[in-house]
């Protein structure tokens, strides 16, 4: 084993773990300390600085020039059984978790720092509160990231769930708020049945919690088959694959920074991640890949479609966040992983920028509703150009090609023709967006709409100029950083830039100068689309209600009025049993003169009959 | 101090409490609350200083004294500690001292209530600690007993609707009423104690009626016949009080009816006397009965964990929620019991001690939000979260730990049982566990946000016209003594998540001692 080089002068192990602990003190300060979460912005502070320690440690660990095999162990004993530890708690740096690290405490810097601006109107409280909340999210992220093995995964992952839940019922007085993180917390937990389940087999199979290619051996073709589609169960629930996916679109009733940092750039990242983590057992179950290619690239294509209906900006980028999933989904199950993991890291980067551009110009105009906006881009030129780079990035970027060359290799025709199909759609979509929002005839809200602070401006910009970097240094980092293969120069991609340049030209077309009737006019085959996800979520409400809750009703009923009644009838029957007994004590001398002669002559015919 | 010594204390410190407060004249409260307070602070002392002189690498069963009690039947008051009783007499102090706590404002009689609780929790440090048969068996009764009393003076009523097909049980029952609830509680658990008493002494003389102590009699190989109708007896015996199904319908009239502090208790430690005695008594003194029934035991655990869950998810009284939640996490006590694996055991007692504190806290926590709303009917409810933060934050703890939320002790306990159950070949079972843990988020958090989210007085005001008065006057965050409980219980379910070798490390050792000889097998093999 290749020892990890030294950073900062220390072990690299204990930088790692300073990255967990920075934002866990910060959190334990929140949380703990009322008066210092009530003063607002100093609280936000605590959580600014711990976030931009933790981002330096990441940082220092990528740049720490390890070679491809270096790893970095850091681990306590954690669960014991029969006085034997099997489960460890700690820090594991690899050449997977640190590109991923940074990534994570990158995001979440922006974000924090960004949400200084966004949410100044808030109380001061509630405003603390906020940032412990970020802080946890930031915790419980990187421990899901740096875990050795699947079982602090699955503590990171859970956590990460937490964190998602108490961020979208930021504003929990809100009724849609209040329901949306319930719902987020219901989906992903049904979903992780299926990696609590993974974990179990993988241990009885192996007694081992790891997915090292030794621990792959032991379970054999068909452990690795059943831990691989029981995982995967919990990253459909994550990573918002059809057609557990219609929990993201409502979580986006949280503030939007949090749905920058959530639900695009790391959270749902997550399920990609464990794909990414644990990829030595998905590559040994072909059949499990499959069936990921195909929903995958489904997703793909039907949240693009969607994508193309929404008339909320932020829900255009939920869906495209699905259908970009989908993309890493199917790419994985091409067996491009490395394809998966870049177009993983790239996502993240232009993803917080569409969501954080997006939510200055929210900002301005105090409104979702892309029809409220318009002609934005003249008042707001940092914001709305950078929101173009994201749009531009989400079209074009390098790492799809990748990924249709990885599904085009593997000889899935089907699933590749949907991700092309979809990848048009993209540039559609986005294309509509950008014209809706930033250019045209100015809505009545745009004319008094300001450009952002800086706070806010400052990472949207940063995060702009990482956006074009990756673009254009992709073929010379990418390698480095997640180790892809070449990125091939075949007609694959020429189809793909024509379907997304015809795609922006047909949303040009459409929204351009000349256009119509803009928000009714995708009409039959969008409206169709929307009706569509709707049923989905309605189909989930029904089993929901009608399901689960009337079973329940009917097991409380039975528990009530049969199991317990039976209690009941017992205590009543010797109630009345016992009443009617006592009607023989009459105190009447002829009734029990009475008594003892029938007794006596049942006796006397008794012994007879015996006899 | 000796270990010995500190076990007696333990055992002994609520009742001598209790004797002093019966002595005491009730206007004095305040003395009457630090008498109680004393009672059970030097009771969980002693638990921890037992624990902590416990020599881990030894193991077995240490701190043994032994007074002579009735010589002539081989009746000692034997008490000793193993890495089972001593996290069990840890938490019965923990949850005693939060109790009183909790029943600080106890208006009505408060020496007779504080004198009972004490007498109830003194009867289960008595069970936990002791190795003599008889005297298990007695400080059972005085365990369960006092609760009569407690739920029929202290308690509070509620109408249950009429309906089924014995409906005509409701012209002579008062369903739902506190005397209905105590006397239906008590009953249920005396049918359950004669079959133990019935098992207890086909044991005593089967093995020549020398002598009841547990140590004795686990040497004895009891005759195959024997072995399956005593294990039967003693599971249903002592599993009514777990709260085994279709045993189990004392537990939330029962838990509804009683006041806070006794609902604690009795969910919090006295519903862990039935599991502790399933598996101290039946299971290792009956070894061959154990595993010829274990499948009956797991099978019916794995309803209970269901059953319980989705009773719960039906109930809008907000005790009842609570209590039939207990029912269904007893359910994964009793499914570790069954898997007969190292992981499965040590889960199923970590889980009575995260169980313990998590319904502890869940009980505290809904005497408070009664105490303020005078109402626990939960869809009236909406937006507490704004006049109550602290309860709401605590309320949201316990939830999330009941659902199996890794960092909070709930966690290592279930992972382990469903971990257990399937090495010990019933992936069913573990599946059903895992599902139970999302039926328990929906309920829990379902509870939680139509209490303490959304705005608040919404329900009222649909029906009300606007400026119609505040339905809820008396809403208010928990305030002095009240954190104290709330703050104790809260901090123990986070240290045994983050570290749940606070409490594992100990009940391996136990595990270690006892499952080998039951399972029949080699330690190594059933890790």
């Amino acid at each position: 084993m290749v020892a990890f080089p030294p950073v900062f002068g220390m072990s690299a192990a204990v930088v790692g773990l300073a990255t967990i602990v920075a934002p866990l003190a910060a959190f334990l300060l929140l949380g703990l300390l009322r008066p210092l979460r009530a003063t607002g912005t100093p609280a936000a502070a605590v959580a600014i600085v711990a976030a931009l320690v933790s981002t330096a440690c990441a940082f220092a660990l990528v740049f720490a020039g390890a070679p491809r095999e270096a790893v970095a162990d850091l681990t306590v004993p954690w669960l014991v059984s029969a006085g034997q530890t099997w489960a460890t708690l700690g820090v594991y740096l690899d050449a997977t978790s640190v590109p991923m690290l940074a990534v994570v405490t990158l995001v979440g810097l922006c974000v924090q720092v960004y949400s200084l601006g966004y949410l100044h109107d808030e109380p001061k409280e509630s405003f603390g509160r906020y940032y412990a909340f970020h802080s946890l999210f930031l915790v419980a992220m990187l421990l899901l990231v740096v875990a050795k093995d699947l079982l602090q995964l699955f503590v990171g992952w859970e956590l990460v769930g937490l964190a998602s839940y108490l961020l979208i019922g930021f504003w929990w007085q809100k009724p849609s708020a209040a329901r949306a993180a319930v719902k987020a917390f219901w989906l992903t937990k049904l979903a992780d049945i299926g990696l609590g389940a993974a974990i179990v087999v993988l241990y009885v199979q192996t007694h081992a919690l790891d997915w090292s290619p030794a621990t792959v051996q032991a379970l054999g073709p068909a452990g690795a088959t059943l831990v691989a589609a029981l995982l995967f169960v919990a990253v459909m629930g994550k990573s918002a694959q059809f057609p557990l996916h219609v929990w993201l679109p409502d979580a986006m009733e949280g503030p939007t920074p949090v749905s920058a940092l959530l639900h695009a750039a790391t959270m749902v990242a997550a399920g990609v991640y464990l794909l990414v983590r644990a990829w030595p057992i998905f590559d040994a179950a072909p059949d499990v890949r499959l069936a990921m290619a195909w929903i995958g690239a489904f997703t793909g294509l039907f949240a693009s479609v969607v994508a193309c209906a929404q008339t909320d900006i932020k829900k255009v980028l939920a869906y495209s966040t699905c259908a970009q999933l989908g993309y890493m989904v199917a790419a994985a199950g091409a067996g491009a992983i490395d394809a998966a993991y870049a177009h993983l890291i790239g996502h993240a980067a232009f993803k917080a920028l569409l969501f954080l551009g997006a939510g200055c110009l929210i900002h301005a105009v105090h409104s979702n509703e892309l029809a409220d906006m318009g002609g934005l881009l003249r008042r707001l030129k940092f914001s709305g150009g950078a929101f173009i780079v994201g749009a531009l990035a989400l079209g074009l970027y390098p790492s799809k090609e990748l990924v249709l060359a990885g599904v085009g290799h593997a000889g899935l025709q089907g699933p590749l023709v949907l991700l092309l199909a979809a990848a048009g759609l993209t540039a559609f979509y986005m294309t509509r967006s950008v014209l809706l929002a930033l250019f045209g005839p100015a809505s009545a809200h745009a004319d008094h709409a300001h450009e952002a602070p800086a706070s806010m401006l400052a990472p949207v910009l940063l995060l702009a100029l990482l956006s074009v970097a990756g673009f254009a240094l992709f073929d010379s980092v990418a390698p480095v950083l997640v180790a892809v293969r070449e990125r091939p120069h075949s007609w694959l991609g020429h189809i793909a830039h024509g379907l997304a340049l015809a795609g922006f030209a047909v949303g040009f077309a459409l929204y351009g100068p000349r256009r119509r009737d803009a928000l009714a006019l995708p009409g039959v085959r969008a409206g169709l689309a929307f009706v569509r996800a709707a049923a989905v979520d309605r189909a989930f409400q029904a089993a929901y209600r009608m399901g689960l809750l009337a079973f329940s009703r009917s097991v409380a009923w039975v528990d009530r009025y049969l199991i317990d009644g039976v209690m009941n009838l017992s205590a009543f029957a010797s109630q009345s049993g016992a009443e009617r007994a006592r009607r023989i004590q009459t105190g009447k001398t002829y009734d029990y003169l009475t008594a003892v002669v029938a007794g006596l002559l049942l006796l006397a015919v008794a012994s007879v009959y015996a006899r | 101090m000796q270990g010995a010594t500190l076990v007696q204390i333990a055992v002994a410190a609520p009742l001598v409490a209790f004797a002093v407060l019966v002595a005491m004249p009730g206007r004095l409260v305040g003395l009457v609350r630090w008498t109680s307070v004393v009672g059970a602070a030097v009771s969980l002392a002693a638990a921890l200083g037992a624990a902590a002189t416990y020599d881990r690498t030894a193991a077995g069963i240490q701190h043994v004294s032994s007074l002579p009690f009735v010589p002539s039947l081989g009746i000692a008051l034997t008490f000793g500690v193993d890495g089972w009783s001593l996290p069990l007499l840890v938490l019965t102090g923990v949850i005693l001292l939060a109790g009183v706590f909790a029943s600080w404002d106890v208006k009505e009689r408060p020496r007779d209530f504080f004198a009972l609780l004490l007498l109830l929790s003194g009867g289960v440090q008595g069970v936990f600690a002791s190795l003599d048969l008889f005297v298990f068996f007695l400080c059972y009764e005085i365990a369960v007993l006092p609760m009569y009393l407690l739920i029929a003076i202290w308690g509070t009523s509620k109408r249950v609707a009429k309906g089924g097909p014995l409906g005509f049980v409701w012209s002579r029952l008062d369903i739902g009423g506190k005397e209905y609830a105590a006397m239906k509680l008590t009953l249920m658990l005396l049918v359950g104690s004669a079959l133990v008493l019935f098992a207890m002494v086909g044991l005593y003389v089967a093995a020549g009626s020398q002598s009841f102590d547990i140590r004795d009699l686990a040497k004895v190989p009891f005759e195959r016949n024997l072995q399956l109708w005593a294990f039967v007896a003693l599971w249903v015996g002592f599993g009514s009080l777990a709260g085994v199904f279709p045993f189990h319908t004392w537990s939330p009239d029962g838990h509804a009816a009683a006041p806070t502090a006794v609902s604690m208790l009795h969910a919090g430690v006295l519903m862990k006397l039935g599991a502790y005695g399933v598996i101290r008594i039946g299971m290792v003194l009956l070894p061959e009965g154990a595993r010829e029934l274990a499948w009956l035991v797991g099978v019916v655990a794995t309803v209970n964990i269901l059953w319980g869950a989705l009773a719960a998810m039906a109930q809008t009284d907000l005790k009842y929620i609570i209590a039939y939640s207990s029912v269904s996490h007893m359910g994964v006590v009793m499914l570790g019991a069954a898997t007969l694996t190292v992981n499965g055991w040590n889960g199923a007692v970590f889980q009575m001690v995260a169980h313990g504190l998590m319904t502890a806290l869940f009980f505290a926590l809904v005497g408070l939000v009664y105490g303020r709303a005078h109402s626990r009917d939960v869809p009236q409810m909406g937006g507490f979260g704004a006049r109550m933060p602290g309860i709401a934050v605590c309320f949201t703890i316990a939830a999330l730990s009941s659902l199996g939320l890794p960092g909070l002790a709930g966690f290592g306990a279930e992972f382990l049982v469903f971990l257990g159950a399937w090495q010990g070949g019933q992936p069913v079972w573990a599946v059903a566990g895992l599902v139970g843990a999302f039926l328990t988020a929906v309920y829990v958090l379902r509870a939680a946000k139509a209490i303490f989210w959304g705005p608040y007085g919404q329900a009222a005001s649909a029906s009300d016209p606007p400026g119609a008065p505040d339905p809820y006057p008396d809403l208010s965050d928990a305030r002095g003594v009240e954190w104290f409980s709330l703050a104790v219980l809260v901090a123990l379910l986070v240290a045994l998540g983050v570290w749940p070798r606070l409490g594992l490390d100990l009940i391996d050792v136990g595990t270690a001692d006892y499952l080998p000889a039951v399972a029949g097998r080699a330690l190594e093999v059933l890790r």
